[in-house]
């Protein structure tokens, strides 16, 4: 060993590590791929196990998987468009509205835990917490807040006051795609914008203090301290963490799984896990490889737009 | 968002300043003294946010005791508090009478305990190599491990649920032999194995950085006292990087104690098969009642493990995701 070059050296010490990543990540994927090359009984039972090269990306795509699905996969809401699109629509609109709100929840958490203040320990533990909450955990806190009949959010008597007004009446919100979707979104930032808060407050905290100093010197107010200073120099690390929460929340599915199941709010996970559950495996083969399609191109947008830019962070 | 009421009341109390020379009420000194001394102002802001958030934050905590503390007969439209002013204790027992709860919490620790160990091992020769040494494929490698996480979950699990259930043969190379794959499902390695491969990448960003800061003089005076390249690593490199490492392991616990779709799908729910938490919490829906009580009882202890594991490792995580995160 201690006579190799450093090259030997380096993948000798990365055998391990890869022989796990070949194991349990490159070999399942590959031969996922494989089976989203066959079709199986969503693509019609005639051609059932045949090799159908892209037939299932291409149906997919272009929408013609409607009728497949028998177990209630589609709401009667999102009925209009095929199973690909109402999953591939819920999940960016999960996405898009989950990251922009994580975000600014996040940053405002940040610059409350930047501060010096008594008890700032306490604060932010109670901030951090949610982050480490189980997520079977999540769905079931956030399943018993929106239950009718136990939860003062879901008031089930005639009572007229302003509480129960703006609430649903005796209605179970979570069976209701639109209401459950926008349960689970606020489940999501409930729990993730403390992530993006910790990633924030690593990039304030790297911020050189005496550039403040500076700027007070110079008469600047607190607000053109944070527009001159603060923005710019945490800009990059805001749209690094923005990139981590948009891969996560794209694959969402546990919050779902547990709130509501998946035939209420079936993101693009969702449409994998039910078709592989209808031993449907060409289908959610082809799903899965999409959705890391479309990851992968968000990434690869991100890395091209931002990283460049400052200078290669990857 | 929640500095925007805050921001509304300055904005008025700058307006009503207008008329100070009429009236001096308590509240027209407090405007006028926070004009003259904005940084007051600012600390009365900045109060206001943080309890905003810490009500938001902890809201669904005090829901779920107040739930837990309910007698399961007066489970109706429960407010703010417990009703009657009783408060029923005996749930948080009844949880661990109704389900093996304590068995599913320690499945729970041993699979955490397990993976923090393999990936710790396997992510510190890995993080040395990418933090300290050059080599040919060192960028493609990264990137390919990073990509790997791109995946949604399920594109894993058909292979691997065929492969640990014993239904996959391995050849042998040259030999026309075949070995099967151990039969894992229902074992802890049937968890242990994805969640490692799962959580490995972040693992190995951050002991990467950690290994890289260290330098250069401090390895190679270990080299020249005789020590191997190996050992070199565990003497000196990672017991210099202490703090990292045990960054790595708090994170990657909390992400298996976290974990819900392969500990949900690769085992089957019963306690004897080292299904963790989540069966636990999934199987106190009975088949005749939804003991809501029960279900909020039993989601404040397995919240519990990990409230303390944050309130301990508080500055390891802050710095642990810095790391890991944001430096590669």
């Amino acid at each position: 060993m201690e006579n190799l070059s450093e090259t030997a050296y380096a993948y000798l010490l990365l055998v391990p590590a890869l022989i796990l990543l070949l194991v349990i990540a490159v070999y399942p994927l590959v031969t996922t791929f494989w089976m989203s090359l066959f079709a199986d009984a969503l693509s019609g039972s005639a051609n059932l196990g045949q090799f159908v090269g892209i037939t299932n990306y291409v149906e997919l795509l272009t929408n013609q998987r409607s009728y497949a699905l028998p177990s209630a996969f589609m709401p009667t809401s999102l009925t209009p468009n095929g199973i690909f699109a109402s999953a591939l629509g819920v999940t960016l609109v999960f996405t898009l509205v989950s990251v922009f709100f994580e975000t600014i929840i996040g940053f405002g958490q940040a610059l409350v835990l930047d501060q010096d203040f008594r008890g700032r320990r306490w604060v932010r533990v109670a901030i951090i917490i949610p982050w480490a909450v189980p997520i079977v955990i999540q769905g079931m806190i956030f399943y018993l807040l929106f239950q009718p009949g136990i939860g003062f959010l879901i008031g089930t008597s005639q009572d007229p006051s302003l509480l129960n007004q703006l609430t649903w009446i005796g209605t179970t919100p979570l069976a209701n795609t639109v209401d459950a979707t926008s349960i689970i979104i606020v489940a999501d930032i409930w729990k993730t914008s403390a992530f993006m808060a910790l990633l924030i407050l690593a990039g304030l905290q790297s911020i050189d203090r005496s550039l403040y100093d500076v700027a007070k010197v110079a008469g600047a107010s607190q607000w053109q301290q944070f527009k001159m200073i603060t923005m710019p120099l945490i800009m990059p690390t805001v749209l690094v963490a923005m990139l981590f929460r948009t891969i996560a929340a794209m694959r969402v599915y546990g919050i779902i799984e547990t709130t509501s199941a998946c035939t209420t709010v079936p993101s693009l996970s969702c449409l994998v896990v039910t078709s592989f559950n209808q031993r449907a495996y060409g289908t959610a083969a082809s799903v899965a490889f999409i959705t890391a399609a479309i990851i992968g191109v968000a990434v690869s947008v991100y890395i091209v737009k931002f990283a460049d830019a400052e200078g290669g962070g990857f | 968002m929640g500095s925007e009421p805050q921001s509304g009341d300055s904005t008025t109390t700058i307006g009503t300043s207008g008329d100070r020379e009429l009236k001096r009420g308590p509240f027209s000194r407090w405007v006028s003294s926070s004009i003259k001394n904005p940084e007051r102002t600012y600390r009365a802001m900045f109060y206001v946010v943080t309890a905003f958030f810490l009500l938001t934050t902890l809201f669904p905590f005090y829901w779920l005791l107040v739930l837990a503390l309910t007698p399961p007969r007066a489970l109706q439209n429960v407010g703010l508090y417990p009703p009657g002013g009783t408060l029923n204790v005996e749930s948080f027992a009844v949880v661990f009478q109704r389900v093996p709860f304590h068995i599913f919490m320690f499945n729970s620790f041993v699979l955490g305990i397990l993976t923090t160990v393999i990936v710790l091992l396997l992510a510190s020769l890995a993080g040395y190599v990418f933090g300290r040494l050059r080599f040919p494929g060192r960028g493609p490698l990264m990137l390919a491990i990073l990509a790997i996480s791109y995946f949604p979950p399920a594109a894993f699990l058909l292979p691997l649920y065929d492969l640990f259930t014993g239904n996959v043969a391995i050849p042998i190379p040259f030999t026309g032999l075949a070995v099967g794959f151990p039969e894992l499902y229902n074992t802890p390695g049937a968890m242990v194995l994805p969640f490692s491969a799962l959580f490995m990448p972040l693992s190995i960003f951050i002991l990467t950085t950690f290994y890289g800061q260290i330098p250069d003089g401090l390895e190679d005076a270990a080299r020249v006292e005789g020590t191997t390249r190996l050992g070199a690593l565990f003497r000196v490199i990672i017991p210099l990087s202490a703090p990292g490492v045990a960054t790595a392991g708090v994170l990657t616990f909390i992400s298996v104690y976290n974990e819900f779709f392969f500990s949900f799908l690769m085992n089957n729910g019963e306690p004897g098969s080292w299904a963790p938490l989540v069966a636990g919490i999934i199987g106190l829906q009975g088949q005749y009642d939804t003991p809501y009580h029960l279900m909020a009882a039993a989601s404040i202890i397995g919240v519990l493990p990990v409230a303390i594991l944050v309130i301990v490792a508080q500055e390891k995580i802050v710095s642990g995701l810095t790391a890991g995160a944001l430096k590669e």
